[in-house]
């Protein structure tokens, strides 16, 4: 079932590119695809290209797809392995979702953090605490990493 | 040009992890073979018996940008063999690693794949190398030395990437080494042997030490000493080995008998786990206080591991009776056997009955030389007395144990293992003898180890035994992903050519263990359960086996999938590292999966999954079980009776549970929760234990207790919430540990409700 279903994905990426990102597989490996984001205008990342990781499981889209950041970001739900705390990536997956929609999730993500279920809580401190000290980090960041 | 001038480069062959394992039995002598061009070639010494071998050897070569460096690495055992015991090999051109055009010091440190040879062979695991090269010109770059394998530069490691880039690689990279690390490591090195690193649902990084089936927070130190390492190992068993010996059935075991001493024994039981456990530093099990009873005596095993003797019955125990005694002052059980003993008539022939010197009685069963502390005759007595139980497991197993087809044979079954080698040499003692023999009363004995089987023996043989066939190094079975320690058949154990055999044995010694009322320490996903009970699994099996899956699945019959996805009656399977597809019916590859047929599509999947995958592994498995229970006689049980039967019930602690509980919608001193605990500590322990499969799936118990609880996807404490109407039963949620608890008006309909619930759910995995 995967081969196919992440051919057809392949297939409608190339057809209908979602805005702002892209992915496509890394070599001739199917099962192994690597990913852009561009930072959404509206954001502190605005500007940066981050670039992530996709690996499918065999059992895709029964189970979900592990994706990562590459590009060193400065976000809540973001680690500093490129570990990404969303739900649908962990029990709200379902196997209707895409990658495409999976990609624009994680950019809204960028647009709007959810510090309330943090992955690193120093930055989600930040971002409630000290919204514009949130901000010049990020921008800091995107600047040195993701420029 | 001097990029083409030799100069001197130093090749550090600091070692390899993870090597392929050709033989069930043996770990490789590695050593690795050192090739430039062709044309110089060194060696490293032999590791001995290792599959992480540590050479570290430095040698020197003559070498140019375009020298190509190989490293080969074999097993000196089969040096002389066909394939030469070939273990992988990683070839690089120097040039890629070090620029000697620019004639300066540099080192560094590469981490790389064993790659296959020509024959296809297969090989895993990698290689730790440092190159170095003293240059002329000035000291370059960060010439870190000798430090554990830190990971290579980036562009070595992710060709993919900045191949597609076209050398626009991001600069903030994370550095690639991070995602590089295997679960066996970090930035900080190695983890110790048989730990891993694993990430929870919040991408929180958490520790499973697979040695003593343990989880923390706490990465384990690094300068942690291996003796301290293998100190904590021993505990972690002992605890376990406690734990397991005090399992027990109903109507089997005297401790089992009343509801009261049941209680009270269990929280001794558990703190003497906890003194085992805080008995850090030597290793032994915990020793009672004063002077030993008369006429025992203390031993030592060749291991130095102490056991007792008692002159008086002749019997060997690993448990103190110091201990003992403290157990049974506190719930009185000779009183109990005692007082229906005169009037239960005569006792059958051939037995007899005794006394210890402690006034305790035992009967001698002169037609198969054994001795127990169950009386003969007491079971069906004592059916009166105790409150009945609503499914009666009771019942059934004496029923079970009651039929001709699992009487002891006279004669006896001499097993003899060596506890180093213990599953190899279980396996040459129980398939050379036939089934029949195996029914004879069994007599274990330990190479060079005193003491008779009066049971003890066989107990610790049946531990030690579960541990190691089991152990999914062997790749016979495998943790489902449901949690850590619930087992299921590997379907990729064909790797082992002798696997089926390997399977059938298994099989006996599980019939063996229910027959000779040993238990095993082990426990399986229920559908593996429902498979020897010859049930059909559904959809509800799978989430136990695949929680993630599961909930897939379910999505498809919930939802309208019409267009949505792409789906034949066919599934693709990963058999080491290639996959392949199978179809689920004829040509269902061909056949489309749509809303009509969706249904057909989920039961196909899931049987396959879960049975037609693993099928001729568990029809060996089933050839040997049967060679001892007949199936129309376990049928009698239900599946989770079947788990219980096979690994025995154990004392719960409640107070620990209790301790290691979260509430959602409730607090810990709302009424309802005061009534749940009240009603959990006045069960029995079959009660206890068949909650915990409802909550959570299986009644095994972390052996370091609740907090150390898994859920299907990384700790999960065991949680109430607040939720349904106070008419209707709790539910439980077995991923999560978690029990849907209605806010009941009063004790009486608590007990009822959970009562029914707990009784009368059969099945896993309870939505």
């Amino acid at each position: 079932m995967s081969s196919k279903r992440i051919n057809k994905e392949l297939i409608d990426l190339g057809r209908d590119p979602p805005t702002s990102c892209s992915a496509g597989p890394v070599g001739d490996d199917l099962y192994h695809w690597q990913a852009s984001i561009m930072g959404p205008p509206d954001s502190p990342y605005a500007g940066g290209v981050f670039f992530l990781s996709i690996h499918f499981p065999t059992d895709y889209p029964f189970k979900p797809p592990k994706i990562q950041f590459t590009t060193k970001i400065y976000h809540p739900n973001i680690n500093a392995s490129g570990n990404i705390c969303l739900d649908i990536l962990k029990d709200q997956w379902s196997p209707a979702l895409t990658i495409s929609k999976v990609l624009l999730s994680i950019c809204s993500l960028l647009t709007d953090a959810n510090p309330d279920d943090p992955l690193v809580p120093e930055i989600a401190h930040i971002y409630k605490s000290d919204r514009a000290k949130y901000e010049a980090t990020a921008k800091e960041w995107t600047k040195k990493y993701a420029v | 040009m001097s990029a083409l001038q030799p100069m001197k480069i130093t090749v550090q062959v600091v070692g390899a992890d993870g090597l392929y394992k050709r033989d069930v039995f043996r770990s490789p002598d590695p050593f690795a073979v050192i090739t430039v061009d062709g044309a110089q070639t060194k060696s490293t010494s032999t590791a001995k018996r290792t599959l992480h071998p540590f050479w570290n050897e430095s040698f020197e070569f003559n070498c140019t940008q375009n020298s190509i460096l190989a490293i080969q690495i074999f097993d000196q055992k089969k040096f002389k063999k066909k394939d030469q015991g070939f273990l992988g090999v990683i070839n690089l051109r120097i040039g890629d690693v070090i620029d000697l055009e620019n004639d300066i010091s540099q080192s560094e440190t590469l981490t790389r794949p064993l790659k296959k040879s020509n024959d296809n062979l297969i090989v895993s695991g990698e290689v730790f190398i440092t190159l170095s090269h003293k240059g002329r010109g000035r000291q370059g770059g960060a010439a870190s030395h000798m430090s554990p394998p830190n990971g290579p530069p980036a562009e070595l490691l992710t060709p993919g990437p900045s191949a597609n880039d076209a050398g626009s690689n991001p600069p903030g990279l994370i550095s690639a080494s991070n995602r590089q690390y295997s679960s066996f490591e970090d930035q900080y090195g190695r983890l110790p042997p048989g730990w891993e690193r694993r990430t929870d649902n919040f991408g929180r990084t958490y520790y499973v030490d697979h040695n003593s089936r343990t989880t923390t927070w706490t990465r384990p130190a690094l300068d942690q000493s291996e003796a301290d390492r293998t100190n904590q190992r021993v505990n972690a068993t002992e605890a376990e080995r406690r734990q397991h010996m005090d399992r027990s059935l109903p109507g089997e075991n005297s401790s089992s008998t009343t509801v009261g001493n049941l209680s009270s024994s269990g929280s001794v039981n558990a703190s003497n786990n906890q003194t085992a456990l805080s008995m850090a530093s030597n290793g032994y099990t915990t020793f009672g206080l004063g002077e030993l009873p008369p006429g025992w005596e203390q031993r030592l095993t060749a291991e130095g591991r102490p056991y007792f003797v008692d002159h008086n019955t002749r019997t060997t125990t690993w448990v103190d009776p110091r201990r003992q005694q403290y157990i049974r002052s506190v719930g009185p059980n000779t009183t109990v056997q005692q007082q229906p003993v005169s009037q239960l008539g005569p006792l059958p022939s051939g037995w007899e009955m005794r006394l210890t010197n402690t006034a305790r009685v035992y009967f001698v069963d002169h037609n198969t030389k054994t001795t127990t502390w169950d009386d003969p005759r007491l079971p069906s007595s004592l059916d009166q007395n105790v409150p009945q139980y609503k499914r009666d497991f009771r019942r059934k197993v004496i029923y079970f144990r009651s039929q001709p087809a699992l009487r002891i044979l006279p004669g006896q079954c001499h097993i003899k293992v060596r506890r180093s080698h213990i599953f190899e040499d279980s396996y040459q003692e129980i398939m050379r003898q036939s089934p029949e023999d195996l029914k004879k009363r069994l007599m274990i004995k330990f190479d060079g180890e005193e003491g008779l089987d009066y049971g003890g023996v066989s107990r610790e043989f049946f531990f030690l035994l579960s541990h190691d066939m089991f152990n999914p190094f062997y790749c016979l079975f495998e943790y489902s992903t449901h949690d850590n320690y619930t087992l299921q058949i590997n379907p990729n154990s064909g790797i082992n050519p002798e696997h089926l055999n390997y399977f059938k044995f298994i099989g006996r010694v599980v019939g063996l263990g229910i027959f000779h009322r040993r238990f095993l320490d082990a426990f399986f996903v229920g559908a593996l359960y429902k498979m020897i009970l010859h049930k059909k699994v559904i959809l509800q099996d799978m989430e136990g086996v695949d929680a993630e899956f599961y909930r897939s699945l379910k999505w498809i019959l919930e939802n309208d999938i019409t267009d949505v996805l792409d789906l034949t009656f066919s599934a693709e399977d990963e058999r080491f590292g290639e996959i392949v597809t199978v179809d689920l019916k004829e040509g269902g590859r061909d056949i489309e999966v749509t809303e009509e047929n969706k249904m057909e599509y989920v039961e196909l999947i899931t049987e396959w999954k879960i049975h037609r995958r693993v099928e001729q592994q568990f029809k060996a498995f089933m050839d040997g079980f049967n060679e001892l229970i007949p199936q129309e006689l376990i049928n009698v049980f239900d599946e989770r009776e079947l788990e219980l039967l096979i690994g025995g019930i154990a004392d719960v602690d409640v107070e620990d549970w209790k301790k290691h509980t979260d509430y959602r919608g409730y607090q810990e001193s709302d009424e309802v929760i005061q009534w749940f605990w009240k009603c959990v500590t006045e069960w029995d322990k079959e009660q206890k234990a068949r909650l915990l499969q409802f909550t959570t799936g299986t009644s095994r118990i972390p052996v370091n207790g609740f907090k150390d609880l898994q859920g299907s996807d990384g700790p999960r404490r065991f949680t109430i919430e607040k939720a349904g109407e106070s008419n209707q039963l709790p539910k439980s949620h077995t991923c999560f540990n978690r029990v849907d608890l209605p806010p009941y008006k009063d004790y009486g309909s608590l007990k009822q409700k959970l009562t029914l619930a707990v009784e009368e759910t059969v099945g896993f995995g309870q939505e």
